[in-house]
């Protein structure tokens, strides 16, 4: 039988094969770590340290600044620097508290204390997730905690647990999933606990047979959990895709997957929820792909956040042999944030570091063409927009067409039409220009 | 390394193998087969057409490039695919200049002229080719294999002669160099798996086609008449390589599917009803105005709009291409049934307008009436060459039958004509007595030289048809005509003669065939 899948979708060269099954490195910091405090949807968090103060490795730094928003903490102990505003890669600015790092990673008090997951209340595995400041860790960044709180907990049926990991280059959730399957499955436990009428899903690509078995020797003892092969194919692990293949009901833009009943949760993000209900660990460290044709040694390495990327990068041998960077990738190539420098700090929803020495986006300039309406966009596109018309529209100005008639606004920039565009048309940059200047015009 | 600023790109980083002049390279590999047939069965000659059709596009569009200082777009390889069209297109015995002309005015008029690439509202190709059709449309239409011109298979299908079906399928049969039903088959599913088509536009193509002609064609779901007219006559070229090209189809699927079906629609209606040689090439363009129409009300409704059906298939037609397709339904469906009710009436209003050239030749009738199995084996020919083979470019035009006052049969008058003329075509009245003697002939189209071909209007030549009674007439140049089958040739004048005679034979042969 022919695994889930949904309609559209692409099929770019996986090149997992880098980095997967490398040991993992458990790398320590040398320099001081960034803290930026919008590293989550919402509010940025508010400082709880000055500069000078002493700070311990699981110590709070900056809070959660009202309900949309998350707690950060440090993941060093050592001493405030600073909390200025910086550059980070992708160009932005943003506030952020600076620590100097005293090398000797001292654990606050209490961390790392274990606890039965059978005796949790719900309101302590709420308390604990909100602490420790978990975000969707597979690159949405949404507060966890909020998640968790739908308005009618009772209709939630179903509970994702995305590990498709759907992204070329990408293999830290693979690689999470072999090594911690148990824990994740406690907190999948943990959210069903949450909404009793939910089922536990754990949607894994095919493309992962060893995940898959490991998922399934800890499932196959729990009731109401079971572990989904789904095909292997760009963007499976995009929410809307995933909950229409795992449950058949249909996200509309901008609708969230609770009013189905659904929720979905990164296994990078069940492992923090594991770490802060049952060991009172904090979210301090992540696994991070870093991988590419650009970097000598692609492997995935388990880092402590605030980590400078530039010594991530060093950690993985540096520029590959006779080559030179030319790109590098917040993420992976097809949704990856492309950063001007390597002088950032790794984040919580940072899962990758893509190196190229070849930009192909350059090489695609070179070949581009004008559009002869072949259509392969449409055919790609996963939640069935005509790309092609909405690059038209877009390009003659006609925006209310773009958003009314041709669902503009409901493009979550997956990338798969300019992916597959034969004559190379920019196409995602039109559309995010386009939803630029609608949601400009919506503002004022 | 941190003082580097990396490039920075909108996302995906990565990018498929697939570009612009692969596609069309898958294009030009699915025609190979059908192209590879072409040059085998007709050989240089085809070739040279195909060569000579494929270099002008190409310097057509690197020209105009050239000249409007814009950026040569030679290398993505479309005009290649539109040379190679074109050439599929034409009959293997078409001078070399028709292909060239036709390259040039599609690349630069129809594609060049609105843009290039893409912008073009027609297949440069078809549109080439239709206008190959209104301006050379003897040499368009002329099917010569080794000099000698014969009947396209769908001529003889109407003619009411067994077709060799596995000729069709071959393209051994007289058709145009990309004829081979089986080569472009599979080139089409080639094409189809390399997903350069989608399977909306040929499969509704070809099935509303079938259906037109099995409702409309007078045999109904005869399989070997459908498939006859599926695999000659160019509707499969135009299905899969025409129909299908992107630029001038629409999008979405929706769309695609209601684009097929005008296409089937008014390829049928062409077919069966229309005057013209061609009824593929003129739907296929037509059907191209409807594009941007369908692009703008087939647009699906994505993810989480629809019904919450898993997995669904995005094929929802929106209630306007319906409409559209109902209305496209009605005209030609009510075109075709107004044409049937007023076809009788037509005629018999051309009966009485023909009736006095008819009692000419046939002066013992009081009037003339239609046999229907006679008018059903005239029909049949619809308006084809009888038998190129033996008789040249000769027509059956009308046969009536002459009646007495009483209503007891006299004769017959057969209004035929032929294109072989000397200049240009000879229609004539035969009549002919019940016995099959006949009772002479009258000119009522003669365009022939002054003096020479002229002359076969005098008693001299027309009077010696009276009173003859044979199978076949022959002609005798020399003069000194006796036999009861002979006829003296018009002296100076044998092409004309010639050309009356195979037109009288042709009534003859009908007769035999279809009267007696």
């Amino acid at each position: 039988m022919s695994l889930k899948t949904f309609r559209g979708g692409v099929h770019p060269e996986e090149k997992k094969e880098l980095s997967v099954g490398k040991p993992i490195e458990v790398y320590l910091p040398k320099g001081d770590l960034v803290f930026p405090l919008n590293q989550h949807i919402g509010k940025p968090a508010k400082p709880v340290v000055a500069k000078g103060d002493k700070v311990l490795a699981g110590q709070l730094i900056a809070e959660a600044d009202g309900f949309v928003s998350a707690n950060i903490v440090s993941s060093c102990s050592g001493t405030v620097k600073a909390i200025e505003e910086r550059k980070l890669g992708t160009g932005a600015k943003a506030t952020c508290i600076v620590i100097e790092n005293d090398g000797n990673f001292t654990l606050q008090e209490g961390i790392g204390v274990e606890k039965d997951p059978d005796s949790l209340s719900n309101d302590e595995i709420l308390a604990a997730i909100k602490k420790a400041g978990i975000v969707g860790m597979g690159g949405a960044g949404f507060p966890t905690n909020v998640k968790l709180m739908p308005k009618n907990p009772d209709n939630i049926e179903y509970i994702i647990a995305n590990g498709c990991e759907c992204e070329p280059y990408i293999t830290c959730d693979d690689e999470l999933m072999k090594k911690h399957a148990r824990q994740i499955v406690i907190a999948m436990k943990l959210l069903m606990q949450l909404f009793e009428n939910a089922a536990g899903v754990i949607a894994i690509e095919d493309n992962k047979p060893t995940a898959i078995e490991a998922m399934r020797g800890v499932c196959a003892k729990e009731k109401g959990l079971s572990v989904m092969p789904v095909q292997t194919k760009y963007p499976e692990g995009g929410e809307r895709n995933l909950i229409s293949v795992v449950t058949g009901r249909n996200l509309k833009g901008g609708q969230l997957p609770a009013e189905l009943g659904c929720l979905v949760c990164n296994v990078a993000s069940l492992y923090a929820i594991y770490r802060a209900c049952c060991l009172n660990e904090p979210l301090m460290d992540r696994l991070v792909t870093v991988s590419g044709e650009g970097v000598a040694n692609p492997h995935n390495m388990l880092v402590k956040l605030g980590t400078s990327m530039a010594e991530l990068v060093e950690a993985a041998g540096g520029a590959a042999p006779g080559k030179e960077i030319k790109k590098v990738l917040s993420g992976g190539p097809m949704m990856g944030i492309p950063l001007i420098s390597l002088d950032t700090p790794l984040c919580k929803n940072n899962n990758a570091i893509t190196v190229f020495a070849e930009d192909p986006v350059e090489q695609a300039q070179l070949q581009m063409t004008a559009c002869f309406r072949c259509g392969r966009c449409q055919q790609a596109c996963p939640i069935g927009l005509v790309p092609q018309l909405m690059a038209n529209a877009a390009e003659r100005g006609d925006l209310d067409y773009y958003e009314k008639k041709l669902y503009g606004l409901d493009c979550f920039q997956c990338g798969s039409c300019t992916f597959v565009c034969p004559a190379k048309r920019p196409l995602m940059q039109t559309f995010k220009q386009a939803k630029a200047a609608i949601m400009a015009a919506k503002r004022k | 390394m941190n003082d580097k600023v990396f490039n920075i790109s909108s996302n995906p980083h990565v990018r498929s193998k697939l570009t612009t002049s692969s596609v069309m390279l898958g294009v030009v590999v699915s025609l190979l087969p059908a192209a590879l047939f072409g040059i085998f069965h007709f050989g240089l000659r085809a070739f040279l057409i195909i060569a000579a059709s494929v270099i002008t596009a190409v310097l057509t569009e690197f020209i105009f490039d050239l000249i409007a200082k814009r950026p040569n777009t030679v290398k993505d390889g479309s005009a290649v695919v539109t040379g190679l069209l074109l050439a599929l297109s034409l009959s293997p015995s078409v001078p070399l200049y028709i292909p060239i002309i036709g390259s040039i005015f599609g690349i630069l008029f129809v594609k060049c002229f609105f843009g290039g690439l893409g912008k073009n509202f027609m297949n440069p190709a078809l549109a080439a080719r239709c206008f190959l059709l209104i301006s050379f449309g003897t040499a368009m239409t002329t099917f010569k294999v080794d000099g000698v011109s014969s009947a396209t298979p769908l001529a003889d299908l109407a003619a009411g002669s067994t077709v060799k079906l596995s000729q069709i399928y071959l393209g051994y049969s007289n058709s145009v160099i990309g004829g081979s039903a089986i080569a472009l088959l599979i080139g089409g599913l080639l094409l189809w798996v390399m997903n350069g088509i989608t399977w909306e536009i040929p499969t509704a193509t070809l099935v509303v086609f079938s259906l037109f002609i099995a409702l409309f064609g007078g045999q109904g779901f005869s399989v070997p008449f459908i498939l006859t007219h599926i695999c000659a006559g160019g509707i499969l070229m135009g299905a899969f390589f025409m129909a299908t090209d992107p630029a001038t189809s629409p999008m979405t699927s929706s769309g695609q599917l209601v684009f097929g079906a005008i296409v089937g629609l008014l390829a049928g209606l062409f077919r069966l009803f229309g005057s013209s040689s061609d009824s593929v090439s003129y739907a296929i363009i037509l059907s191209n105005l409807f594009v941007p129409f369908i692009d703008k009300i087939c647009i699906p409704k994505p993810l989480g709009y629809y019904g919450g059906r898993r997995n669904a298939k995005n094929i929802r037609i929106p209630r306007q291409a319906v409409n559209l397709l109902v209305i496209t339904a009605v005209a030609g469906f009510g075109l075709a049934g107004v044409y049937s009710i007023t076809k009788d009436k037509i005629e018999e209003q051309k009966l009485q307008a023909s009736a006095a050239s008819y009692k000419e030749v046939l002066p013992e009738a009081e009037n003339f009436s239609y046999n229907e199995d006679i008018k059903a084996a005239v029909d049949a020919l619809d308006g084809q060459p009888y038998d190129t083979a033996a008789y040249g470019r000769t027509f059956i035009n009308d046969v009536v039958v002459g009646e007495a006052a009483d209503g007891s049969v006299v004769g017959y008058v057969f209004d035929v004509s032929s294109a072989d003329g000397f200049d240009g075509t000879i229609t004539l009245a035969l009549g002919m007595q019940a016995d099959g003697t006949l009772t002479g002939i009258s000119f009522t189209e003669l365009n022939e030289t002054a003096g020479m071909g002229m002359r076969a209007d005098e008693p001299e030549f027309k009077d010696q048809f009276a009173g003859k009674n044979a199978d076949q007439l022959v002609l005798i140049k020399s003069g000194g005509a006796s036999g009861d089958n002979e006829i003296n040739s018009v002296s100076g004048a044998s092409v004309t003669s010639t050309a009356v005679l195979n037109a009288v034979n042709t009534a003859l042969a009908f007769y035999a065939e279809n009267v007696q």
